[in-house]
């Protein structure tokens, strides 16, 4: 499902070019449950993040679905990102001036996939999925951190993608609406998303099928 | 069901009231300039091309002997010539107070109701006159203080004096407007009674058949037709060519609009800048939700599109603000011109192709400007623009090491002043902003002031306060008694003077001149000299030109001949100065001997007198005019003019209101723009130091202290425009110096740079800069400490 080949990622800082990634291959498998852990600092955010296509390897190939990453411009790689991927943020990173329901309706808006009548229907069901269907018309900003990363999941959700990918879906909470999170990304995986989490919290690889540790920019175990 | 994105748009646009304001303040700003110049133009279009050309402008004007229908109908058969039509003219005074005249000129009208040329249509009252009737312009009722009705005190050279009754108004387009002129134009019937006596000018004015817009064309055609009367048996005394197709105003009219387009097309592009720099700040703020929407799927595209919609909705915002008032101020501005032409603004509706540029410089020019921070924006790889401290869209950044120096500067508002200049071109744009509307003002007064100076300048090289015309040349010994009698009148000169043509190359006259002859040693004129000397004791066929007259020989200079036509002779005398004047008038100064050869008078008879006044004041040469128009009416010496120097004065300075009212409206839309401008920019720097505001007030900073530093961020930043807007403001000066001079006086006025324009302007932008930090200011005093620090 996911497939990245002798991946690089190099960022130039003030200090001179600092490698985040050295020579990853990494195969995830549909249906999976991968956690990535690592030490801060060790590259999961960037190796997430080259998944979803937010950003780009300095060399190597990165291969999600029947896509080749590399290959597709940046409005292509938006548009698969929109229907093939959901992202799930520390940070939640909703839109503060929509409604829960707005936000998990704005991918289906950006991808034009659902039919615009059937938007609302949808986005309630998904909130009703999270367990936050009350929530649907306030605003994040009135929402607890784990009622806003529920609409977050939700808004990942929209587009029905076959892969979800969380960078730290808890590291803002408090440990039990964390571990509510991740019981939640572990029913989707049940139900047969292929799930990639990043974490650094050990209790957090509870439900997972398998673990990739990441150290200095290499894959170690 | 509107799309979740467009919520968004609409929700950031109310939602943010107070920034969504100023944006559409400052595209309405672009939108009133355009409104109101579409609008002017689109009112005195018709009156600027179609009104005059209406009247049927005369080509040439010939001054016979006597008139007569026989005459003019073969005329109007003579090779080159379209039409023709007898039009007598009765130069008269009509009295408007107790011993008070104004010149009035009476064209005698052979029927009122088949004109042909010069035509003019009838306004209120009665049409045609009787009789003992005069018909006067619309706008001479004000200068004649008549009204419909009343009877009219004239008084014509030679004649008894007499009255005729004010039947009615005319419109006449063809005409510069009679308080402009200080004159009092009217008409009256074939049959009139005035013309008892033969006291008119008898006058055929033509048009040519062909070509009438060429000058040497029509000058042919008109010589031609003079010959022609001459071999007729006719005296032909005179022949004028006004320039072609030109309203006698148009100078002004081009120089209000040329003044009207400059600062329109300024204050125009202003707010242009102003709207760019304004959506930058609008996308700085939203560049890490950009981010998020770019996560979730949406394309570089989309993003762009979903904020040059929102900036669409701002702009639709801006044509609701800005198009009344633009209408308004157009309809104005035409009014005003229209006033200055003696024509009436169309009732026209706005143009169909106004709304098109309206609607197009509205709509598309404030995306356009905005299109490339929206697209610079909408580029922002989502990593960066998810990164814990999103980065701005950069607009130049380093910092500003020499503030490090002012240490002596309290820690938070170094700190604020820092943040200011790190964004350089932020800050160039809002300096530049303020200073080009500190420019403008300051030119305004700049302006004025010169011209003021000029003409006061002008004015007091005269040193006489009244210039009395007689009807004929009368022995000095009867003059002198005369003024001997008028305890008023200090002292007087006699200078010959006559209104000769001005031979032009090639032998041929063109316009009047003014040929005056002062005593060489006379104290009562002393003439600026852009070159050469002024007349001395003992010169013969000497003369001084001023300006005017190079602008009608261009060729013409010191140790050149200049010729005039005079009774039927070409007098030249040798050019051994150039005069600086203000007046348009060509005038030539020669010896007084001369002059009174050319002119056949004597020397011991006066017709031209300058009277020094005892009292300089305005009530003291009311009461000198007035005891010297008794005394010579008691002692039979008729007058045909008398003119206070005072009144010329004013007549001048009264046309720096057009000059005025353009400068004053350009200056306040650019200081209007200029205000917005730093008020975004304080915001938008409050808005981007949130956090570290929020730490200074965490750390004991009180919100006064900290609105006291926007406050003085706001001076600091005015202060500098100012020092720039009076460099620029220089330049501009002398341009617009230049230009108006040129077009009114035909030289420039003079650089003048005003002390109080200058100081004036650091005052008000000092005034203007705090109250456009109050908004920002107040916001940064508001922040608590917990939101500032959550603040992502
Ligand atoms: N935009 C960037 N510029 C420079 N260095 C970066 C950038 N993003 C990440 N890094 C560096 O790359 C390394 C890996 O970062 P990241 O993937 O965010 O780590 P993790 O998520 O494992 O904590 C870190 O040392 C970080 O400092
Ligand atoms: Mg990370």
């Amino acid at each position: 499902m996911i497939r990245l080949r002798s991946v690089t990622k190099t960022f130039e800082t003030p200090a001179g070019a600092f490698a985040a990634l050295r020579g990853v291959d990494l195969d995830i498998a549909a249906g999976e449950f991968t956690a990535i852990v690592g030490r801060s600092g060790s590259g999961k955010s960037t190796l997430l993040n080259l998944m979803a296509g937010i950003d780009r390897p300095s060399a190597g190939t990165v291969a999600v679905g029947e896509a080749t990453l590399d290959t597709l411009s940046n409005d292509r790689l938006a548009s698969w990102r929109g229907r093939a991927v959901g992202i799930v943020f520390q940070f939640f990173q909703l839109l503060p001036t929509l409604t829960a329901a707005e936000n998990v309706m704005l991918p289906m808006d950006f991808a034009g996939t659902i039919r615009p009548a059937e938007r609302r229907r949808r986005a309630l069901e998904l909130l009703a999925r999270v367990d936050v269907p009350e929530q649907a018309d306030k605003l994040p900003a009135t929402l607890s951190g784990g009622q806003q990363q529920r609409v977050a999941i939700a808004r990942a959700l929209a587009n029905d993608p076959p892969i979800l990918l969380a960078d730290e879906p808890t590291g803002n909470l408090d440990s039990a609406t964390g571990a509510d999170i991740l019981r939640l990304l572990g029913e989707l995986s049940a139900a047969g998303k292929t799930v990639v989490l990043v974490t650094h919290e050990r209790g957090a690889l509870d439900g997972t099928t398998r673990t990739v540790t990441l150290a200095d920019g290499r894959v170690v175990s | 069901m509107i799309a979740p994105r467009w919520r968004k748009v609409l929700r950031d646009t109310f939602g943010q009231r107070g920034r969504s304001l100023l944006a559409v303040l400052a595209m309405a700003a672009g939108v009133f300039e355009i409104t109101t110049m579409v609008h002017e133009y689109a009112l005195l279009e018709p009156a600027l091309h179609g009104m005059y050309a209406r009247t049927r402008p005369a080509s040439a004007t010939l001054l016979v002997d006597r008139v007569s229908d026989a005459l003019v109908d073969s005329v109007r058969c003579m090779p080159g010539v379209g039409d023709a039509e007898a039009r007598p003219v009765i130069v008269a005074r009509v009295r408007v107070g107790p011993d008070e005249w104004v010149p009035a000129r009476l064209q005698v009208v052979r029927d009122f109701g088949a004109q042909r040329l010069d035509t003019f249509e009838p306004d209120h009252g009665a049409w045609p006159p009787g009789p003992d009737d005069v018909l006067l312009e619309r706008t001479a009722l004000r200068v004649a203080k008549v009204g419909i009705g009343a009877t009219l005190a004239l008084r014509i050279e030679g004649t008894a004096d007499r009255s005729v009754r004010v039947a009615g108004t005319v419109h006449a387009a063809g005409l510069p407007p009679a308080w402009m002129e200080h004159m009092v134009p009217g008409f009256v019937a074939w049959n009139s009674s005035l013309r008892e006596g033969g006291v008119e000018s008898a006058q055929i004015r033509m048009v040519v058949a062909d070509h009438p817009l060429e000058e040497g064309h029509i000058r042919e055609v008109a010589d031609s037709v003079r010959t022609r009367l001459e071999r007729l048996g006719h005296t032909v005394t005179r022949v004028t060519v006004p320039p072609p197709g030109r309203h006698p105003h148009a100078d002004q009219m081009e120089a209000f609009l040329f003044l009207l387009l400059a600062f329109g097309i300024l204050s125009f592009a202003l707010s242009a800048v102003l709207v760019a720099s304004m959506m930058h700040a609008l996308m700085a703020e939203q560049v890490r939700q950009v981010g998020m929407m770019k996560a979730i799927g949406a394309t570089d595209r989309q993003v762009a599109g979903l904020y040059l919609g929102q900036i669409a909705l701002l702009a639709a915002g801006a044509l609701i603000v800005g198009v009344p008032p633009g209408l308004l101020a157009g309809r104005t501005f035409a009014v005003f011109a229209a006033g200055v032409l003696n024509t009436d603004v169309s009732g026209a509706p706005f143009p169909l192709w106004g709304v098109a540029v309206v609607a197009f410089i509205g709509f598309v020019v404030p995306p356009l400007v905005a299109l490339g921070p929206v697209r610079r924006a909408a580029r922002i790889p989502v990593r960066e623009a998810l990164a814990d401290d999103p980065p701005a869209p950069r607009l130049g950044g380093r910092r500003m090491r020499g503030l490090e120096g002012l240490a002596w500067l309290p820690r938070p508002l170094r700190l604020t002043l820092r943040a200011t200049f790190s964004r350089r071109l932020r800050l160039a744009l809002t300096v530049g902003m303020l200073a080009v509307g500190g420019a403008t003002f300051m030119s305004a007064l700049n302006v004025s002031s010169a011209w003021l100076r000029a003409v006061n300048d002008d004015f007091g090289r005269r040193h006489y306060d009244l210039a009395v015309g007689l009807d004929q040349p009368q022995p000095v010994a009867a003059v002198a008694a005369a003024l001997a009698a008028v305890p008023e009148v200090e002292r007087a000169e006699y200078w010959p003077a006559a209104s000769p043509y001005l031979v032009g190359p090639g032998g041929v006259a063109t316009r009047t001149v003014s040929l005056v002859g002062p005593d060489p040693g006379s104290r009562l004129l002393d003439l600026a000299l852009a070159r050469g000397r002024w007349l001395a004791p003992g010169d013969r066929h000497t003369a001084v030109v001023n300006g005017a007259v190079l602008a009608l020989d261009p060729d013409l200079a010191v140790g050149d001949s200049v010729r005039v036509r005079l009774r039927g002779r070409t007098e030249a005398f040798q050019i051994v100065g150039i005069a600086r004047e203000l007046t348009p008038m060509a005038s030539v100064y020669a010896p007084r001997a001369d002059v009174l050869a050319a002119t056949g008078q004597h020397d011991d008879e006066a017709r031209s007198l300058r009277i020094v006044t005892r009292a300089h004041d305005d009530a003291g040469e009311r009461a000198a005019a007035r005891a010297l128009e008794r005394e010579f009416e008691r002692r039979e010496l008729p007058v045909t003019g008398l003119m206070r120097m005072r009144d010329a004065r004013q007549g001048i300075l009264d046309h720096l209101v057009i000059i005025w009212s353009v400068l004053a409206a350009a200056a306040l839309v650019v200081v209007v723009v200029g205000g917005l401008g730093l008020t975004s920019m304080l915001t938008l720097g409050v808005v981007q130091r949130t956090r570290e505001i929020g730490i200074l007030a965490a750390i004991g900073a009180t919100p006064t202290a900290i609105a006291r530093d926007v406050w003085i961020e706001a001076l600091v930043i005015g202060a500098l425009s100012w020092v720039v807007a009076v460099a620029l403001a220089a330049p501009l000066s002398w341009g617009l110096e230049t230009a108006c001079g040129n077009i009114f006086f035909k030289t420039g006025l003079g650089f003048h740079v005003s002390p109080l324009a200058t100081g004036g302007w650091l005052a008000l932008v000092l005034v203007l800069a705090s109250i456009s930090s109050f908004l920002p200011a107040r916001r940064a005093a508001r922040l608590t400490v917990r939101e500032a620090l959550s603040h992502a």
